[in-house]
């Protein structure tokens, strides 16, 4: 366990990072997952690794610096993520996968809604439909990552 | 599997503690927000941590780097045979146009020096690649292969072969984030080609479009005027094509008219950029004469832009059919 969370944790969070910048051919780039919060979430719902607010705020700064958005966007992003998922996790945890899907869609549902908001601010453009896409995306690949992380970290934590 | 033994005793206060921390962050996140948005106080604090995370970017980039590469060993010959016939061949083309194109040069040099005015220097180019690097659509970036190592500098003019495209922003080491021109925060100065009039074109936050406020509302602009550079302003040199007018508005009860344009330049869909160094770098010795110098060109302009510089083709025709007349 803690050994998982020593290098695991880390690990998948760069990973994560390299995934949102990544480039993508045109016509997939639009649904592209925000992986950063699918990553976090599993910590979060599995071993409460990420449980604070600093923590992800950070993560949400390197995320804004890498990308080039406004310096906090995706960090305030994040913190209401966490703190969504922190608030019913005990909840989520013992949810079938379908249903922690569904919730998990939502959650990201309202970070999308976070983020129109301080786009529409500054007056970037107004996006699309397709800034509607990523929870879909995310939604479908909750099971797989949920399952492959889990899969991980157990023989993480028993194999070696 | 320890934690639910603490949660028990901490509920109701931690609860509230909670939100309370929630609220603390997400105020903490809209000042930084803010302050990067509208005072650019952040702006050293980034460009520094970009310094820290630039290996990031190459971690990115490496192994469409190495694929670069692995295909060009793996090409067949028959293929690269056959690019380079196509581009000697446009090479060729490109060349015999120079030849005239330098025959024009040399004769405007002549007129130039007649006319008592500075001669136009051409700005060096350097070659950059793109990062394989996505950066938020929503930031107007891109990221290309050149930093500080090749010689990149902040401010410089970044152009592709249709037009131009950005200035560069942030320099890195081995890479560079230019900012787009369809920024909403980019400014460039800018002249309509049919008439020389100057105004500025403002980015819009849409790829496809720039805003060109504040015309008067006799405005000679209409929909598929040029815009070049008027290298006011002295970042960009003068003249490089920027956009082509799509539609001019006279609101009614405004005083200004407002025309948005489409930029010439690919924004960044291509793989190949070109940045342009300044020229007035090169001879730091007598900046206060060359920048007067510069604005009695504009001046100049101003006057004579139809008959001189109201695009490369028609004065091609012209001059080409003066010269005719003075031989027969």
């Amino acid at each position: 366990m803690r050994r998982a969370r020593r290098w695991l944790l880390p690990l998948t969070l760069l990973l994560a990072m390299l995934l949102t910048i990544v480039p993508l051919p045109q016509p997939i780039a639009p649904w592209r997952p925000h992986w950063l919060a699918l990553v976090m979430i599993y910590w979060q719902i599995e071993t409460r690794a990420l449980r604070g607010l600093g923590q992800p705020f950070a993560l949400g700064l390197v995320l804004d610096l890498l990308t080039g958005a406004l310096l906090g966007q995706h960090a305030l992003g994040l913190v209401i993520i966490n703190f969504l998922v922190g608030r019913f996790r005990n909840r989520i945890r013992f949810f079938p996968i379908w249903q922690q899907t569904l919730i998990i869609g939502a959650v990201l549902f309202n970070d999308r809604i976070v983020n129109l908001w301080i786009v529409g601010l500054v007056e970037r453009g107004w996006p699309g439909w397709n800034w509607w896409l990523p929870p879909l995306t995310a939604m479908l690949l909750w099971p797989w990552l949920y399952l492959a992380m889990d899969r991980m970290r157990l023989a993480w934590r028993t194999g070696r | 599997m320890n934690a639910p033994g603490r949660d028990p005793h901490s509920m109701v206060p931690a609860a509230v503690a909670g939100t309370a921390r929630l609220m603390a962050y997400a105020l903490l996140a809209i000042s930084l927000m803010t302050l990067d948005h509208r005072g650019h106080y952040v702006e050293r604090v980034r460009a520094q941590a970009l310094q820290l995370a630039e290996p990031i970017y190459h971690l990115v980039d490496l192994p469409f780097r190495l694929a670069r590469q692995l295909q060009t060993h793996l090409l067949r010959q028959q293929i690269l045979a056959n690019q380079r016939d196509a581009l000697t061949t446009t090479l060729m083309q490109l060349r015999a146009e120079l030849v005239q194109f330098d025959d024009l040069q040399r004769e405007n040099a002549e007129l130039r020096a007649r006319l008592g005015v500075a001669a136009r220097q051409r700005p060096g180019t350097l070659a950059a690649e793109l990062a394989a690097v996505d950066l938020d659509p929503f930031s107007h970036r891109i990221l290309v292969r050149r930093g500080a190592a090749d010689g990149v500098v902040r401010g410089m003019p970044v152009i592709d072969d249709l037009g131009v495209l950005g200035q560069v922003d942030r320099v890195l080491h081995h890479a560079a984030d230019v900012v787009l021109i369809t920024d909403p925060d980019h400014a460039l100065p800018v002249q309509v080609q049919p008439g020389g009039e100057r105004t500025i074109a403002y980015g819009s936050g849409a790829f496809d479009t720039l805003r060109l406020d504040d015309l008067p509302m006799n405005t000679r602009i209409e929909p598929g005027s040029l815009v070049v550079t008027s290298g006011l302003g002295g970042r960009f040199p003068a003249g490089l094509p920027v956009a082509r007018v799509t539609r001019v508005q006279r609101p009614p009860g405004e005083s200004f008219a407002r025309a948005e344009a489409r930029p010439l330049a690919a924004m960044g869909r291509n793989r190949f950029v070109l940045l342009l160094r300044p020229v007035e770098m090169e001879q730091p010795s007598q900046p206060p004469p060359e920048t007067r110098s510069e604005i009695e060109t504009h001046t100049e302009t101003g006057i004579s832009a139809d008959a001189v510089e109201s695009g490369t083709p028609d004065t091609t025709d012209g001059t080409a059919s003066d010269a005719d007349e003075e031989t027969a």
